[in-house]
């Protein structure tokens, strides 16, 4: 971070220089990390600075809950599997993993190879302080660390029911040194892993902050503390990290791996503009130091990336948009801007949705089936009324993709041509709907909206009771309730205690099964279906697709069961934001945070301040 | 008398309000505080995952073994692990005090020196112009929120919609003027809304005290003013200035500054608690809330201490 | 007052003539004082726009929707519209009443709270009920403002009065100790000594004797009290620990945090100025109070 005083004198001292500069960038580009002529660079590291608008709470692999935690956990660690740079839509490659596994015919048994010569990073808890070779026992040891109650895991859900033996060793009291029937390593460099069913999702779980590799000797070393001081075979080390910020340092015996553009599914006219054919044969990470910025407050983090000399990369806060985009779509950058800054646009891998919770007999279920079908008009009703347009034009300024259903855009399987009926406002229809089901302002019943606290949950609720109001609803019988905590917001839902359930789902693989999954009977509370709902039909066709491998096949069951969703009136949904990067033009990157996670950040390089990493003639945002 | 042994005699008083304090404390921000056992859940969890995680939390356990183990914790200043990052509380604390007395440190004495020229100015002139103008003005001060001060502040110095000449968050003591510039807007606001306050307080002291028989007489006997305003009225106002000073040492030190934290984005020890109560993260709202609560009665003890340094009419009685 | 003074059947000597002297010099010295008059003329406009609002005769669509999002100032909006096309002058006049209702609900019951309080501790003094009572005082001011609301407001989950409680149960302490100190210099007085000698009960002096000679430092304290009210508010809202129904000052400035970045002030500006107005006049209101009712203080 520069200070503003320097800065002063440090603009004043280039206008001079900056003429020169441009004359000789003309002359020879793309030499790499050629320096500027005619002016002597910033000493120090090549640093990349990086901002995120949330801390992650740990930086223990078994608590990487969150794509906060996730961005600094698969640089810190290594995971079997990663996302590829480039691809979108998302695509898999073997990371530590050698090559892909071998899959028995009945699709329960993989074998995986690991890569040799994987160090751990150099840390005084190994003997002599540096750090030893990653083999086959450290990954079967960070999965049972999943299952080991006294870490405060929250990722064995993925794997609970799924490994043979998993659960049983838990329940026998998670002993290291009892071993699991379905995860052992053969010998050094080799897993095998059993299922009890088909897992047709479980090497994108390898793929995630969860399952990275934890040496024990970090654990037996810091014990909770390895919270804040990660220990693992990843290409950046964390040397320091507080709630306002982590810093990585280059991990020196990270493994030498040349990129390959085309493997990391290389865009050639969607990316050339990133400039990332300069890293192509090089190999990663490029960057002497990493620092991610925590900025809660978009304000502030704007300020800091427009200042030049602090953040390199920021989401654009939607509250920015006019003033920066020139078109919403395509998204285009105002002249100003596309001079100094590098843009992408796309959707975020998840949604924001609304579900009423059916274990409330005013809305949901209830014991006389003509109260039942009652409420089922009051929901649809509900629903008409709701303004996702609205939502959208108010806090997403128009940015974000408004979808029927719950199969997100970000997934293969979503599905352009679903009727946009039910997210589209009818305010007479639902007018009527009520009128024709002796629904009255004296007899709609009180509807509790949870949130937690925060203003602009608040103001979520003052905009959903003004839309009700529209249709008739009193307002008083609209009722906030707000939870001061995102913990006690949570326990709510899971206890089931909120008539209607407002959140927003990250997805964790890309695969509509994990927002399907919402809706799935025996996940009810405290599980994530927080509706209750409990459908028939829609279970089996849940359980049967569950272990399809994808295939038109099952991409045609998921939208049955979509469609079952809409048609039952489970809830308002759903909203897909479009997240707005922009970086500085002398970053080389293709700057990602969902699926992906934080696999891209070892693959960004910087170059000296004032160069552009953007080919001749193309625009910011390709 | 001995000092020792009052200071003694007083510390012994000082324990039932170290309890009191303990216990109120505990009851509402630990016991009937946050639950973090639904922010350390999976996606997906069980009831049986729960009752692990509350148990792993120790909230399974009865009120007084948790009490008992507090009040153990506070003894031997051993606060373990944070719930959320797992840091050692002791770290943590560690880490954000010093930069919350630096961040508050400069305002709070520039709040009150100045406060004090301004209350001595208007003192020596009461009743005329410059009192009327500086006790206006500290109304308006004290009639504008602190809230309001800080954004007003921070949009006009450190954005592009007013001045834009200092950093709009973060924390940075690296170099002299790399510190200036990142305290340089929270002070101007704590200043701003201490100030009023002060002057008031500053004012109505010294005034009374210039009321007084022996500063009149001195005063009437043509002592200059310099020699006046030190001997005679200063030295007597000592005892209400040196207690307010010294009661907002305990919030400072340990409180922090929340909304000047929150708003620069300053990780001082404000923020980590706001942070532990938003999280729940009970280990370190123990420790602040205990820690506060000693400091307070030992700032109790020093100040009757100082009482008698300043003025011996004080009997240590 | 004299009246009501006089009228209590006790046969005791009420000391009636320090009182009418001090209440009457205490008027006549109010309506000398320009800037005090002009706070309390304020402050009663601000009144009648609150009790506008209670009996539902403006600010009514305060909840709204009733224009685009972010509607310039205009004679529709006065103060335009906030992010989701609500009137910002309406949801500015309804916290009004809100102020009013959070001022006056604490400072009433931190009055009554701090003086019964405080009576009993003064005329027990020594005794194990004063000591007990100074040890609550002690507890609750060791334990930071902040804190110790914020702790209140999570203890009672999302009882609506959670915001009050916090305030009165932290607030009533500097009354508490101004009447103690009060009520330990009264209770030598003659007519404390007179009512005791002749066998009325502790708690009839107290209330009768003791107390109503308080009066004026409770009706300082309740106005300084109003004012901090109104001002924690606006700070707690914003933490989220405020206000949970209806509209205040305080969420419409954390609301305003949602627009600084788009430049859109309104907000800001609208509450800003508002509390401002009412805070100001109320202090100026309570200087003079407090002058003409402390016969010590400089003025």
């Amino acid at each position: 971070m520069q200070p503003w005083h320097r800065r002063l004198f440090f603009l004043r001292s280039i206008g001079g220089v900056s003429l020169a500069c441009a004359v000789a960038l003309a002359g020879g580009c793309g030499s790499g990390v050629a320096e500027g002529p005619g002016r002597p660079t910033l000493p120090g590291p090549k640093t990349f600075h990086h901002s995120f608008e949330q801390a992650p709470a740990s930086l223990d692999p078994v608590q990487a809950t969150n794509i906060y935690a996730n961005h600094v956990v698969v640089n810190a660690y290594d995971t079997l599997f990663a996302y590829k740079y480039l691809a979108r839509p998302y695509q898999l490659k073997p990371n530590l993993a050698e090559d892909w596994p071998e899959i028995s015919p009945d699709l329960l048994t993989y074998r995986i190879r690991l890569k040799r010569g994987v160090r751990f990073q150099d840390d005084p808890c190994f003997p002599g302080g540096r750090g030893r070779e990653l083999v086959a026992e450290d990954f079967v040891y960070s999965l049972k660390r999943q299952f080991d109650p006294q870490n405060r895991p929250q990722g064995g859900w993925f794997w609970q029911g799924r490994i043979v033996g998993i659960d049983a060793w838990k329940s026998a009291g998670s002993d290291y040194a009892q071993d699991i029937p379905g995860l052992r390593a053969l010998d050094s460099h080799t897993l095998e892993i059993r299922l009890t069913r088909p897992y047709p999702q479980l090497l994108d779980t390898f793929a995630q902050g969860y399952s990275a590799v934890v040496p024990h000797e970090a654990v037996a070393c810091y014990g909770r503390e390895l919270g804040t001081h990660p220990v693992g075979s990843g290409p950046f080390k964390v040397v320091a990290y507080d709630t306002a910020r982590v810093v990585f340092e280059r991990h020196p015996g990270y493994r030498q791996e040349p990129v390959d553009l085309a493997a990391e599914g290389y865009d050639p006219v969607k990316q050339r503009y990133t400039g990332v054919e300069r890293i192509a044969g090089r190999s990663p990470p490029f960057v002497d130091r990493l620092i991610i910025d925590f900025a809660n407050d978009d304000a502030s983090r704007w300020n800091s990336f427009t200042k030049g000399d602090e953040v390199q990369l920021s989401a654009l806060p939607p509250e920015r948009a006019e003033a920066v985009l020139a078109s919403l779509n395509p998204v285009r950058l105002q002249p100003e801007y596309a001079e100094k800054y590098q843009a992408y646009s796309g959707p975020e891998a998840g949604f924001v949705f609304e579900v009423f919770n059916f274990d409330f007999p005013d809305f949901g279920y209830h014991p006389d089936p003509a109260r039942e079908r009652r409420n089922k008009a009051l929901r649809c009703a509900i629903i008409k009324a709701f303004d996702w347009e609205a939502r959208n034009a108010s806090w997403y300024f128009g940015l974000a993709t408004v979808f029927p259903g719950v199969i997100v855009p970000v997934v293969p399987e979503f599905d352009p041509a679903l009727s946009r009926a039910s997210v589209t406002r009818d305010v007479d229809g639902a007018r009527r709907l009520l009128r024709d089901n002796g629904w009255t302002a004296a007899n709609l019943p009180v509807l509790v909206y949870g949130q937690s606290a925060g203003v602009k949950q608040r103001m979520f609720y003052e905009q959903f009771r003004a839309e009700l109001k529209q249709i008739g609803w009193p307002p008083e019988k609209v009722v906030l309730k707000q939870f001061a905590t995102f913990g006690d917001l949570s326990r709510a839902w899971k206890e089931s205690r909120l008539p209607i359930v407002a959140k927003g789902w990250g997805l964790d693989y890309p695969d509509a099964e994990n927002t399907l999954q919402l809706f799935y009977g025996p996940n009810g509370s405290p599980g994530s279906n927080d509706a209750n709902w409990h459908n028939v039909e829609f279970d089996r066709l849940y359980e049967q697709a569950a272990v399809m491998l994808p295939s038109p096949e099952r991409t045609a069951l998921y939208r049955r069961m979509n469609q079952l969703v809409i048609d039952d009136c489970v809830g308002m949904t759903g909203l897909a934001r479009n997240r707005i990067y922009l970086w500085h033009r002398n970053v080389v990157a293709m700057p990602d945070r969902e699926i992906v996670g934080g696999f891209w950040l070892k693959y960004v390089d910087v170059l000296p301040p004032g160069q552009s990493a953007r080919p001749e003639g193309l625009g910011a945002t390709g | 008398m001995d000092v020792l042994q009052f200071a003694l005699r007083k510390l012994l008083a000082g324990v039932p309000l170290l309890v009191g304090v303990t216990l109120l404390s505990f009851t509402l921000m630990v016991y009937f505080g946050p639950d973090k056992t639904y922010e350390l859940l999976g996606k997906n969890s069980t009831a049986a995952q729960i009752a692990e995680v509350r148990h792993e939390l120790g909230y399974d356990r009865p009120f007084f073994v948790r009490y008992a183990e507090y009040l153990r914790e506070l003894a031997t200043l051993d606060f373990g692990h944070s719930d959320s990052t797992g840091a050692k509380v002791s770290t943590l604390l560690a880490r954000s005090i010093p930069v919350s007395l630096a961040l508050e440190l400069p305002g709070f004495v520039l709040g009150n020196l100045l406060g004090l020229a301004l209350a001595l100015t208007a003192a020596f002139h009461r009743g005329r112009w410059p009192d009327k103008l500086i006790m206006g003005v500290a109304v308006v001060g004290m009639s504008v929120s602190f809230l309001i001060v800080i954004f007003a502040f921070q949009i006009w110095f450190c954005t592009s919609h007013g001045l834009n000449w200092f950093p709009v968050r973060g924390w940075s003591a690296a170099g002299p003027l790399d510190y200036l510039a990142h305290i340089a807007v929270p002070t101007l606001a704590t200043v701003f809304v201490a100030l009023g306050y002060n002057t008031r307080f500053y004012r109505a002291v010294i005034v009374e005290e210039m009321g007084r028989d022996h500063v009149r007489t001195a005063r009437a006997f043509g002592t200059p003013p310099l020699r006046l305003l030190w001997r005679n009225i200063l030295k007597n106002c000592a005892i209400p200035i040196v207690t307010r000073v010294m009661f907002t040492i305990p919030s400072i030190v340990i409180g922090g500054a929340l909304l000047i934290e929150t708003a620069f984005g300053i990780p001082g020890v404000g923020r980590v608690t706001y942070e532990a109560i938003i999280s729940g993260d009970q280990p370190v709202l123990k420790a602040v809330v205990g820690l506060t609560a000693s400091l307070f009665v030992l700032t109790l003890l020093v100040t009757d201490i100082l009482y008698r340094a300043v003025d011996p009419r004080v009997s240590l009685q | 007052m004299t009246a009501g003074m006089a009228r209590n059947g006790d046969g005791v000597a009420v000391p009636a003539t320090r009182r009418t002297s001090l209440w009457q010099t205490a008027l006549a010295k109010f309506a000398r004082d320009r800037a005090g008059l002009v706070g309390l003329t304020v402050v009663a406009l601000y009144l009648l726009v609150a009790i506008g609002v209670w009996f539902g005769w403006w600010a009514t669509e305060w909840a709204d929707i009733t224009g685009a999002k972010w509607a310039p100032v205009s004679a529709q909006h006065w103060f335009g519209t906030n992010i989701i096309g609500q009137d910002i002058f309406q949801r500015g006049l309804y916290s009004t009443a809100t102020a009013f209702e959070v001022g006056l609900v604490v400072a009433v019951l931190v009055v009554v709270l701090g003086g019964l309080l405080g009576a009993t501790s003064g005329f027990l003094a020594g005794s194990w009920v004063d000591e007990i009572v100074l040890w609550t005082m002690g507890v609750v001011d060791a334990v930071p403002f902040y804190l110790m609301v914020a702790a209140i407001a999570f203890a009672l989950a999302d009882y609506p009065y959670a915001m009050h409680v916090a305030m009165i149960s932290t607030f009533w302490t500097t009354t508490g100790r101004f009447v103690r100190g009060e009520v330990i210099k009264l209770r030598g007085l003659e007519f404390v000594e007179a009512a005791r000698a002749l066998g009325v009960g502790q708690a009839a002096i107290v209330l009768r004797h003791v107390l109503p000679n308080t009066l004026h430092i409770l009706l300082v304290q309740m106005t300084l009290c109003f004012v901090d009210a109104i001002k924690a508010e606006v700070v707690l809202s914003f933490l989220g620990l405020g206000v949970k129904d209806g509209m205040s000052w305080g969420l419409m400035i954390s609301e305003s945090t949602l627009e600084f970045l788009a430049g859109h002030f309104n907000n800001l500006v609208a509450a800003s100025l508002l509390m401002f107005g009412l805070v100001y006049a109320f202090n100026m209101f309570a200087d003079a109070l407090q002058d003409a009712l402390d016969p010590k203080r400089v003025a």
